[in-house]
């Protein structure tokens, strides 16, 4: 009989990937000049509720992804810290333009130079400031490692938990009783 | 001089600003209101069992706080008793990096101050260091940079109008007035090839003309807007919602706006009719026929009509520079203060030595100048004071940022509102951090 | 200029106040001010420069409150536009200057004064008794310079967090900064780092990189 409600096969990590890729949540860390091209990225001409991520949640515990826009001073990163610590897992960031990703032109007393000197970042977009079309661009990449990610095989097993702890000598790192060798000085040994 | 260390310790937990916490919650507590020292208000305080005082802080992460502005109020039930405001979360020492920059290398950072209307701050940099070094613009180029930066000017406001309304909960409106903005992006990507940090002016006149292309976009978008912003005082002049939230809301007297240094449409929102391109006209503001709409009220109210009736006198000022634009040329012809056209450039050896000593050095002003130059932007008086030691960098720039001085009467306007309002006199007073932090 | 710095372009001629400039404007044309500022207070202005057509009057530190306050009741500028620092970095001279711009609303005239101070005993009268806006302006130039003003309210730091020991547009000050100087948050979390996003449900507390304030009924 020819069906009309079929199936189809598919793991866990494949579903759960789909559904948090098209469903982004972005926490738009509005600094400077940045935010206003964030801001034409939700927009009615580049609308990125095309991607499902529309709707930008201020608060952080509703959010998934940090766009970090504009440059970040040294008083400034304390508060991007805490909020990205509030975040719940998991969680994604984009260091949008020049600035957030190096510092860029302000290389200055108060700048940080890049804000991965104090927090995870996943994608660096170039430009000063990035079209809109950049940010889409990034924001297709997290997609694409979002769809790529072990999410329920790896992650989050909490009782078989994976082990990453590091052995008393420093240098060397052990996962999963593998020996994973960090410099060149541990490589020599193993 | 001795260096605060705590943080070296490695033991010692990571906490947010210890010290300046400590600081601002002690200006808090032995702050007196402003309201009752200059208005002899006393602010009446909620009796009841409960609990009712407060100290509550906004920001610097907070949407309606446009940017990274903080504010630590204290609060006596809803009620704002008194208000600490925080800034320099986007502090880069703008001044600072200005020292070790020719003058035309600083233009990019102009953009980047008050980055809702870049085109006027580039204009503003170069007036100064033409008025530094005496330089002469010619005549097409001014009146193209007049017509930028009353361009400048709506896309500002169109933000302010957009954001405002959204803080006050009317969402659709921010779409609207992101389409007036995409409308006026592409304009400034036809003139200068950037979306919205143009540097599209330069020292001595202007980098390209505006190309038959950009001039009908730019009349197009004269005509279309127009109706367009008639249309959305139709909508919010007589809207019942936006009236209650902004009416006798932050109201400041013509003297307290004075007395607090308001400038731009905060000031003449007040009843003071000081805008510079009346006050002392630059560019050609004294040929063409436009009015500085001008309030009395001094609350939110008046500022949002003065600034949907600015947008409407750009459009004509613009119509005017369009029909009077004179044909000419575009830079002034002096390789030693301005940039020598590309045709020179790749065409002549002596065009070439100059474009590189002209990247190299730059325009140099004389030995112990000094001069300050303002120009009406989108926000207030935004002047640049200029000092030279006869070389290509100037010795100190100093940034008079309109932002700065209405945030810091913000501080005041607070007090005595409830907490909801926080949100729509921020929109009023239409800071800009980027500027206002330096 | 040290003479080892060598411009080969720049021509290093002295600014001359008899230049015409083509930008001068008419509201910054103040003799009549300066010279009824010189016969109320003789002595007060030490001397008056021009460039651009623009009036700078140098006043004497001691006497700066009585001039500013002739100015604001009796000649009518009552609207403080800027005020700010200048580092000069010079030998000969106090090392510091405090300039204020004011503007006369009524007449349309825009003055200038200028402060010299010595580096030693950098301390200035605080204006914001008089023009309240003056206050975040004083502010900042604590900040980014260390002068000091005498009777401020709230002096504190406008711009960078009270944790800060230096004065950043001071010419001596990198613009890059002093490494250590302002502290970055820790690269990792406190604690111990856990791959579970549950923790605080089960037993632990998870990894924080910053304190928690402490409720009333912690």
């Amino acid at each position: 009989m020819n069906s009309t409600t079929g199936y189809l096969t598919t793991t866990v990590d494949a579903v759960v990937n789909w559904a948090r890729s098209n469903s982004l949540m972005p926490m738009p860390m509005g600094l400077a000049c940045c935010a206003i091209e964030m801001m034409a990225f939700g927009g009615p001409k580049y609308d990125v509720g095309r991607f499902g991520s529309e709707a930008m949640r201020f608060s952080p515990r509703q959010a998934d992804l940090m766009i970090i826009a504009g440059w970040c001073s040294y008083k400034m990163s304390h508060a991007i810290r805490r909020v990205w610590d509030q975040m719940a897992d998991p969680k994604w960031c984009i260091a949008m333009g020049a600035c957030a990703s190096s510092g860029g032109m302000h290389r200055c007393y108060g700048v940080v130079q890049g804000v991965d000197n104090f927090m995870p970042v996943d994608v660096y977009i170039p430009g000063c400031p990035p079209r809109p079309e950049a940010v889409i661009h990034a924001l297709m990449d997290i997609q694409e490692k979002i769809r790529n990610e072990y999410s329920v095989t790896q992650d989050y097993t909490s009782g078989q938990k994976e082990i990453v702890e590091l052995s008393a000598r420093p240098g060397s790192l052990t996962v999963e009783g593998r020996k994973v060798a960090l410099d060149a000085s541990s490589l020599a040994d193993a | 001089m001795s260096v605060a260390t705590p943080y070296h310790d490695r033991e010692a937990i990571f906490s947010f600003w210890p010290r300046h916490n400590e600081t601002l919650l002690k200006r808090l507590e032995s702050k007196d209101a402003w309201l009752s020292t200059r208005r002899g208000i006393e602010v009446s305080r909620v009796e009841d069992a409960l609990e009712h005082e407060m100290t509550l802080n906004i920001g610097p992460q907070h949407p309606a706080t446009h940017g990274v502005l903080r504010c630590v109020v204290k609060l006596d039930g809803e009620r704002i008793e008194k208000c600490v405001l925080d800034i320099g979360y986007l502090h880069r020492g703008i001044e600072k990096l200005a020292e070790s920059k020719t003058y035309q290398e600083f233009m990019p950072y102009t953009d980047r101050m008050d980055y809702l209307s870049p085109y006027a701050n580039n204009v503003a940099w170069c007036m100064a260091v033409e008025k530094l070094a005496n330089i002469e613009v010619p005549d097409r180029a001014q009146w193209i940079r007049m017509i930028m930066c009353e361009l400048a000017r709506i896309s500002s406001h169109l933000l302010w109008l957009g954001v405002g309304l959204m803080d006050a909960g009317a969402v659709s409106v921010f779409l609207w007035t992101f389409q007036g903005r995409e409308d006026l992006y592409s304009i400034f990507d036809e003139v200068s090839g950037a979306r919205f940090t143009v540097s599209h002016s330069r020292i001595g006149g202007l980098a390209t003309d505006l190309s038959p292309t950009a001039i009908a976009m730019i009349r197009d978008f004269a005509t279309r807007y127009e109706e367009i912003i008639k249309g959305w005082q139709k909508l919010l002049n007589r809207n019942r919602i936006w009236i209650d939230r902004n009416r006798d809301i932050g109201v400041i007297s013509k003297e307290e706006a004075i007395e607090l240094g308001l400038t731009g449409p905060n000031l003449r929102g007040s009843g003071v009719p000081y805008d510079i391109r009346i006050f002392e006209p630059y560019l050609k503001y004294n040929e063409v026929d436009f009015t500085i709409p001008i309030r009395e009220e001094g609350d939110c109210l008046a500022r949002y009509h003065i600034r949907v009736e600015e947008m409407l006198e750009s459009i004509r000022i613009i119509n005017q520079c369009l029909d009077r634009l004179p044909e000419g040329p575009i830079r002034t012809d002096d390789a030693k203060k301005a940039y020598p056209s590309k045709d020179e450039v790749y065409y002549s050896m002596e065009g070439m030595i100059h474009d590189f000593m002209y990247t190299e050095t730059g325009v140099a002003p004389p030995k112990g100048a000094a001069s300050y130059h303002a120009i009406e932007s989108p926000k207030g008086e935004l002047g640049f004071y200029l000092e030279s030691d006869g070389t290509g960098c100037p010795w100190r720039a100093r940034l008079n940022a309109p932002s700065f001085t209405n945030l810091q009467g913000l501080e005041s306007m607070m007090e005595g509102h409830p907490v909801a309002d926080i949100v729509v006199l921020i929109g009023s007073i239409d800071p800009v951090m980027g500027e206002a932090d330096r | 200029m040290p003479e080892t710095l060598k411009f080969h372009f720049t021509p290093v001629d002295e600014a001359r106040a008899e230049e015409k400039n083509v930008h001068e404007k008419a509201s910054t044309n103040v003799a009549d001010t300066v010279e009824v500022l010189q016969g109320q207070f003789p002595g007060a202005i030490a001397k008056v420069s021009v460039y651009a057509g623009e009036y700078t009057a140098f006043v004497k530190r001691e006497s700066l409150l009585q001039v500013c306050t002739a100015l604001k009741e009796t000649l009518g500028f009552t609207y403080l536009v800027d005020l700010a620092g200048v580092d000069r970095f010079c030998e000969d001279a106090p090392r510091y200057e405090v300039y204020y711009a004011i503007v006369n609303l009524d007449t349309g005239k825009r003055l200038r004064l200028k402060v010299l101070v010595d580096e030693e005993d950098a301390v200035v009268p605080s204006l914001t008794g008089l023009f309240k806006a003056a206050d975040w302006n004083e502010r900042e130039c604590y900040d980014m310079l260390g002068i000091r003003f005498e009777g401020h309210p709230d002096l504190r730091r406008m711009y960078m967090p009270e944790d800060f020991a230096y004065h950043p547009q001071r010419k001596e000050f990198p613009l890059l900064g002093i490494p250590g100087s302002l502290p970055l948050p820790p690269r990792v979390p406190e604690g111990e780092l856990t791959m579970d996003p549950f923790a605080a449900a089960r037993s632990g507390s998870p990894a924080k990189s910053y304190q928690e304030p402490k409720g009333e009924d912690a």
